[in-house]
């Protein structure tokens, strides 16, 4: 029976963060995009959750918290945006929006 | 006194001034006049001061007001009259004079009678500030001036290419000369602290030997440009394009001699570095003989003048070279009277010939231009040694003062070239003035000059014939000066006098007897010889092919392959490497999304590497 | 009563434009002039109002501006600024009097006035923060000038010299915050007071090889020395006449002078050290771009790439690091500001008559503009150095105080009196010499009272300065002096201390 340490928090962190990266890399559906933010956002929660435990301090927890918060109404009006461009378009592949191409 | 120091000197700048108001006006002759009135006033004064020389008085030394003064740097705007500048403001005047009366009449249907006179008179004035400044930065400033007005005087008929091809010439070859005289002169400078001849001269017998002689040498160069020694001399011969009295004034009688005047006036350099004052005299010697052959062949009056100029530069050399200040200032006086002479003669000759100057195509000009003839027969005689005119006293004194210093190979060149001397100024006179008419196939009618230029002429044929009989008087008063030259050859000198008349005498008869049916046989004109004397020994075209036209090439190669290809290319290429890269990576901004994340997170990847690798965090291993 | 007289001289230009944009066209004109002469009054009242007897500066005024920082507006003259920030009234006097009708006169002039400000900055400013700002503000104007009025590859000359003296002058930043900081880490305040830099320590030696460096990248591009000079005879071909006048009269100056007010006091040591090869790009400027000169068939480029050989001999003099050499750049300054100005505006009377500036067009034109040919051919002496006119005082004493360094490169220098001859006469030669074989110049008019208005004064100033300098010189020197002693006090390895003799001690003591 191994014990779960630290760094077992952290490598699970870093494994969701790469597979949240690379979905948003790789993804070209905007609701799969935003799904692989919110993966990268949880990841990121998990590290200061254990890191905050780890040193005994609740700040960690409490930043946590605050990245679920700032997640949700990010999701919220992301979402929001992006049905009033699905409305728009009918797309919501990403490769169409390119009104901003320098 | 003084008072006639500043008139003698800015008389010719007032005349000048007053006649470059009109210069652009059509001709007026009252500008002619009083540039003349205002010469001959400063010839009054410069009789003035030397009388007062003459009889005893002290030398004049004024001081008008500063003109540089930097650091320990003080050039003021000096002026001495000792016994040397007294000889030379009175050649100076006295030559001028007469050549600007000469020229009301030269000039009469020129266009550009007040533009000429304006600038004459400002040769004049720059040749006084040359003569008559007591430290070296005046000299330069006369020593430019006389170049300038010698380059307006040479191009100013403008219109002719060849005429200010020409003056551009002399004046770029007269640079290069001034550029080691400014050399010699910042290292007086460094090495006395002033440039005053005073100053100067008292602090040379302490300075160290190689100074000296780097500062001989110098100066020496500066010399050689405007006397036009061998290798800077073939500005002279091309300056002959200017009107005929500006070849006697500046280009025979007085700015030519500027060299001779430095190197007397620097005479107490010279004299402590006896190695330049031999490699002078040699090199006088050899201009002497060398510009003699040139003129033997040549088919242009007045550039058969200006080599036998050049000859007589040599001349006066190969005197002060070996020591002998007086005799050379004594052969320049008598030369400034004898050569104007003979080059305003030639003029008269050009003005009845409609500006012909190839004597193949005159003889018999005697008939119609009797005075002109004898005036030059006298100047021709004088130039030529023949007792009593000025130049046997002054030619054979050199010729004395070589063999007594036993430089008898100087002697023996300077031998020879009094017999060619001899035999080019009669040639000149046989093919001009003798034999049968030629003129008269090609159609010219040629004329006597005004009476009033004859009469200009006649004081210095006066002057050639006389001026060599005070020679006592001259050696008394300019050794006040300089130093006396002894030498000793009264047990040869009755000797040396017949030798030299002799080759002299057989000179003329030579010519007399060679040119009596006119111009020779076509056929000598193949003669190897002739061709190398008449090409002038292939120098000016060797000029022309080894340095003007690779400086052409240079310049045009700097300008087109260098400047615009290499370095202006430079300055493009990396400009554009900034440009070309913004183009490149400007697809990067290419409006995609997802491309744009992949950036985003590259991007962050590469910080967060950086952060690592630069916080020395070691990754454990 | 001259208390403020310099910032009157630097604000009083840019207020009267501001006030400018209310008028119309046709008396935007007149307006400038009367700015412009008075400006110039101005100026010589601060003539007038100097002391030459004083060393050190005058009418020094000080407000703080980042006082945290030590930045201060600062502005103060002496001997060596003074009769730059003359000559700049001068000719944007000269310069707006003798403007031609064109297009969109108002903004021209309205620019004339807002680049005098930056002008008498640069040569006013004894803060280096201050100093800096007027040097990069004085781009601006320059830019415009050339971008809007000039020929047809006017924005590539323009952007060119934009870009080119703007990239050397960010090294020139980075070496002024470097010395701020050097500063304030030896004193613990902060100032960039050049007054506080000259009583501070000298930096050590290393130091002040990069400093020299960094400073040297910005003031070369300005002069600009070789091999940075290819902006220039690009901005001058596409520049209007008054664009070249400007630049070649003023703003080159820039670049020597801070040579003289900065490098020189502050970097002793490296100014030393770095004297022969700065000496032989002189004289590569010297030789190469005088035939380069020679080269051209524009007269224009003639003039620019004269420029460019003249203000090698100024470098040489700068060089010289002694009071005959340094005085003898100061006066060259000037004297090469009057002459190639001059010779700017002659180029544009051509130009104006002919709208062409190749001298295979011309020849001949002495027959038909006497008057134009006599003025040309009295700055054309002056520009290759006869004696009697301004330039040959400048040239003589940059020579001479360089001939105490070196010998042999004093020599190869010299070239400048041959190698300028034979393109000045060739060129002036080609227009003014033969027939006039070109019909069309058959009836050009003569100068035109307006041109007179212009150059006579330029005629009479060369050769007045060139007979009897003193009144121009005597402060100059006076100046120099100290500024030589300076270097001397503030040398620190011994090489440097004995090269750069002390003024105060006579010659034959040393």
């Amino acid at each position: 029976m191994i014990e779960i340490t630290l760094a077992h928090y952290l490598a699970l962190a870093t494994i969701l963060f790469c597979i949240g990266l690379i979905g948003v890399l790789r993804r070209k559906n905007l609701l799969l995009l935003f799904m692989a933010t919110e993966i990268m956002l949880n990841s990121v929660n998990i590290g200061f959750a254990a890191i905050g435990h780890y040193y005994g301090d609740l700040s960690g927890q409490m930043f946590a918290f605050f990245v679920i918060a700032i997640a949700a109404s990010e999701v919220a009006v992301g979402l929001g945006l992006l049905i009033v461009w699905y409305k728009r378009t009918g797309s919501i592949d990403l490769d169409s929006l390119s009104s901003m191409r320098g | 006194m003084e008072i006639y120091l500043y008139i003698a000197l800015f008389a010719p700048l007032v005349g000048s001034l007053i006649a470059g108001i009109f210069g652009a006006s059509k001709k007026l002759l009252f500008t002619g006049i009083v540039t003349s009135s205002l010469l001959a006033l400063s010839f009054f004064s410069s009789i003035v001061l030397l009388v007062h020389l003459l009889g005893g008085g002290d030398e004049i030394h004024v001081e008008m007001m500063t003109w540089i003064a930097a650091g320990e740097l003080y050039i003021p705007f000096g002026f001495l009259v000792d016994e040397i500048s007294a000889t030379m403001m009175m050649v100076v005047t006295l030559v001028s004079t007469l050549v600007h009366i000469y020229s009301i009449g030269y000039m009469k249907h020129d266009a550009g009678f007040n533009r000429f006179f304006s600038y004459l008179s400002a040769f004049v004035f720059s040749m006084m500030v040359l003569v008559m400044s007591d430290n070296f930065a005046g000299l330069f400033i006369g020593w430019e001036g006389v170049g300038l007005c010698s380059w307006l005087l040479i191009g100013f008929w403008y219109k002719k290419d060849i005429a200010t091809w020409s003056a551009n010439e002399a004046f770029i070859m007269n640079r290069i000369a001034d550029l080691g005289m400014l050399i010699g002169i910042f290292l007086i400078y460094w090495n006395t602290g002033s440039l005053q001849y005073d100053t100067v001269f008292a602090a040379a017998p302490s300075l160290d030997e190689t100074i000296l002689v780097l500062i001989a040498l110098f100066l020496f160069i500066g010399a050689m440009g405007k006397s036009a020694q061998f290798p800077l001399h073939t500005w002279l011969a091309d300056a002959m394009e200017g009107p005929t009295p500006v070849s006697a004034l500046i280009h025979a009688a007085t700015m030519v001699t500027a060299g001779v005047y430095l190197v007397v006036r620097a005479h107490p350099i010279y004299e402590l570095t006896p190695d330049v004052s031999y490699f002078i005299a040699c090199v006088g010697a050899f201009v002497a003989i060398f510009a003699a052959s040139m003129a033997l062949v040549n088919r242009d009056i007045k550039r058969i003048i200006a080599y036998s100029t050049l000859s007589q530069l040599g001349y006066m050399f190969v005197a002060a070279g070996l020591g002998a200040y007086w005799v050379a200032l004594f052969h320049l006086m008598a030369h400034a009277f004898f050569k104007a002479l003979l080059f305003l003669g030639a003029g008269n000759v050009m003005h009845a010939m409609r500006d012909e100057l190839d004597p193949y195509k005159m003889g018999g000009l005697f008939k119609v231009m009797k005075y002109t003839a004898i005036l030059m027969i006298i100047a021709s005689v004088a130039l030529a040694g023949i007792f009593p005119l000025a130049g046997f006293f002054s030619k054979d004194k050199i010729l004395e003062v070589a063999f007594g210093s036993e430089n008898y190979i100087l002697w023996g060149v300077l031998w020879v070239s009094a017999g060619l001397t001899a035999f080019y100024s009669f040639r000149l006179i046989m093919l001009t003035f003798f034999s049968d008419s030629r003129y008269k196939k090609l159609g010219f009618d040629p004329h006597e000059a005004y009476p009033y230029m004859l009469w200009a002429m006649a004081p210095l044929a006066l002057l050639a014939i006389i001026a060599g009989w005070f020679e006592h008087q001259f050696v008394e008063f300019v050794t006040q000066a300089l130093p006396m030259f002894t030498f000793n050859v009264a047990d040869v000198v009755w000797m040396l006098i017949v030798v030299t008349t002799l080759i002299a005498l057989g000179g003329i008869a030579l010519a007399i007897w060679t040119y009596r049916d006119g111009p020779l046989d076509p056929k000598w004109e193949r003669n190897p010889i002739h061709k190398l004397l008449i090409n002038e020994y292939y120098i000016p075209a060797a000029y022309e092919r080894c340095i003007s036209r690779p400086y052409r090439e240079l310049s045009a190669f700097f300008w087109k392959e260098v400047d615009l290809k290499v370095v202006d290319y430079t300055v493009d290429l990396i400009a554009s490497m900034v440009y070309g890269s913004g183009k490149k990576t400007h697809t990067m901004q290419n409006g995609n999304l997802s491309s744009m994340l992949g950036w985003v997170a590259a991007g962050a990847v590469l910080l967060l590497l950086a952060v690592i690798f630069s916080s020395g965090i070691q990754v454990a291993g | 009563m001259f208390e403020y007289i310099l910032s009157i001289l630097i604000f009083f230009p840019a207020l009267a434009a501001i006030l400018g944009l209310a008028l119309n066209k046709d008396s935007i004109k007149a307006y400038g002039i009367v700015v412009s002469a008075i400006e110039f009054l101005l100026a010589l009242m601060l003539w007038y109002a100097y002391d030459a007897g004083v060393t050190g500066m005058q009418f020094v005024e000080s407000v703080a501006i980042v006082e945290a920082f030590g930045v201060h507006y600062l502005v103060g003259v002496d001997g060596i600024s003074l009769f730059i920030i003359i000559l700049a009234a001068f000719f944007t006097l000269i310069g707006i009097a003798s403007l031609p009708e064109m297009k969109n006169i108002k903004n021209l002039i309205i620019t004339l006035l807002f680049m005098q400000m930056t002008m008498v900055g640069v040569f006013a400013a004894l803060d280096v923060i201050l100093f800096y700002i007027f040097w990069e503000l004085s781009l601006v104007p320059m830019l415009y000038i050339i971008g809007a009025w000039g020929g047809p590859r006017r924005v590539y000359a323009s952007v060119k010299f934009f870009l080119y003296t703007f990239a050397g002058s960010m090294f020139l930043l980075v070496g002024i915050l470097y010395m701020g900081y050097a500063y304030h880490d030896a004193t613990g305040i902060w100032s960039f007071s050049l007054l506080d830099w000259y009583e501070s320590a000298t930096l050590p030696f290393n130091v002040q090889l990069w400093l020299f460096g960094a400073f040297f990248l910005g003031f070369a591009v300005k002069v600009p020395m070789f091999p940075f000079h290819t902006w220039l005879p690009y901005a001058h071909g596409e520049a209007p006449t008054i664009g070249s006048v400007i630049l070649a009269a003023i703003l080159l100056k820039m670049g020597t002078y801070a040579f003289v007010r900065f490098s020189l006091p502050l970097f002793p040591d490296a100014s030393y050290y770095f004297m022969v090869p700065i000496a032989i790009i002189s004289i590569i400027m010297i030789v190469y771009t005088a035939m380069v000169a020679y080269a051209q068939k524009d007269v224009k480029q003639v003039v620019a790439y004269s420029s460019i050989s003249h203000m090698g001999v100024i470098i040489l003099g700068t060089f010289a690091l002694n009071v005959e050499g340094i005085s003898g750049a100061v006066f060259l300054m000037i004297a090469h500001g009057v002459v190639s100005g001059a010779l700017f505006l002659l180029v544009g009377v051509i130009y104006e008559r002919r709208h062409t500036k190749l001298m295979s067009e011309f020849g001949g034109l002495a027959t038909v503009m006497p008057y134009y040919a006599t003025i040309f051919g009295v700055f054309m002496l002056a520009s290759v150095g006869m004696p009697l006119t301004i330039n040959f005082v400048g040239e003589f004493l940059c020579l001479l105080g360089f001939y105490e360094q070196s010998h042999t490169l004093t020599l190869l220098a010299g070239l400048a009196i041959i190698v300028g001859a034979i393109y000045m006469l060739a060129a002036f030669k080609k227009l003014f010499f033969g027939e006039v074989t070109n019909e069309k110049n058959r009836n050009l008019p003569d100068v035109t009272k307006t041109e007179l208005v212009a150059l006579l004064p330029l005629v009479v100033i060369t050769i007045w300065l060139g007979v009897y300098p003193k009144p121009v010189l005597g402060p100059i020197d006076n100046s120099v002096k100290p500024l030589v002693q300076m270097m001397h006090d503030r040398a620190i390895t011994p090489e440097a201390q004995a090269a750069i003799a002390s003024p105060l001690v006579p010659k034959e003591a040393r």
